[in-house]
């Protein structure tokens, strides 16, 4: 797969900073995520899905990601630990659709 | 027109495997043993009364017994797909042939009303159930 360089965000997990059907501009991955940052990876049990999550911790190349929704993310590291960090694809930099809340993203 | 070519083709998933990690097998365990209960009254019921009282209470229970049968067997289903993972079948080897012999059940209870198939179920549930709390320790 090439790199996304558009995406929707499905689902509820990283609310309240991203809602169901928000369009991003997504950015390549840093070298080492940092901590805040909105990242696209593979999910570990099925490869061809993409997750988006928010880094909570990076250690020795591993970064540990979770939804924003606490008790509302469970496809996240509580779920299947950390992801390295060669497995994030991109990171959420812009949101462009809906208009209302169009703007950069704060990591 | 404009959005077309603007909306991504690609869907980034932020999802919450709902119900977020909530799996219990005792809805299961409940419909199976409504089951074997329909079944008990329903041989219980006289054979040859022919009153509508009789008739409508034949009808309800062969309805409640199906109705049950089928929740056995979306609920045994869930825990199948959703909550088991394969470290639990290495462990529990026979998890696949358990949970199918026990949906094959659920329906043969659909089917029939054989106080040794819902006997059978029951017991093919509570197999379930001790896996799946098995698996919490």
């Amino acid at each position: 797969m090439t790199r996304p360089w558009r995406v929707a965000v499905s689902g509820h997990s990283m609310e309240p900073a991203l809602r169901e059907g928000d369009w991003l501009l997504m950015l390549p991955p840093r070298r080492t995520p940092r901590r805040g940052d909105v990242v696209l990876f593979r999910d570990p049990r099925e490869r061809d899905r993409l997750l988006l999550k928010r880094v909570a911790a990076v250690r020795d190349g591993a970064c540990v990601v979770e939804g924003d929704h606490v008790g509302h993310s469970t496809a996240d590291s509580r779920h299947f630990g950390a992801i390295p960090a060669s497995d994030v694809i991109a990171r959420a930099a812009f949101r462009y659709a809906p208009l209302r809340r169009f703007g950069p993203l704060r990591g | 027109m404009f959005a077309r070519l603007l909306k991504p083709s690609v869907i980034a998933h932020a999802h919450c495997d709902i119900p977020c990690g909530i799996y219990d097998p005792t809805p299961a365990k409940i419909a199976a043993d409504t089951v074997a209960k329909m079944v008990e009254k329903i041989d219980a019921l006289d054979k040859n009364a022919t009153d509508l009282t009789t008739r409508g209470n034949f009808v309800r229970m062969i309805s409640v017994k199906e109705q049950h049968a089928e929740i056995v067997k979306k609920e045994l289903q869930v825990l199948w797909s959703d909550y088991f993972k394969p470290e639990h079948v290495q462990k529990f080897p026979k998890l696949h042939e358990t949970f199918w012999n026990a949906l094959k059940l659920a329906s043969k209870n659909k089917q029939n009303v054989d106080a040794k198939a819902a006997a059978d179920l029951q017991a093919a549930v509570k197999e379930i159930s001790d896996i799946f709390w098995a698996t919490k320790k």
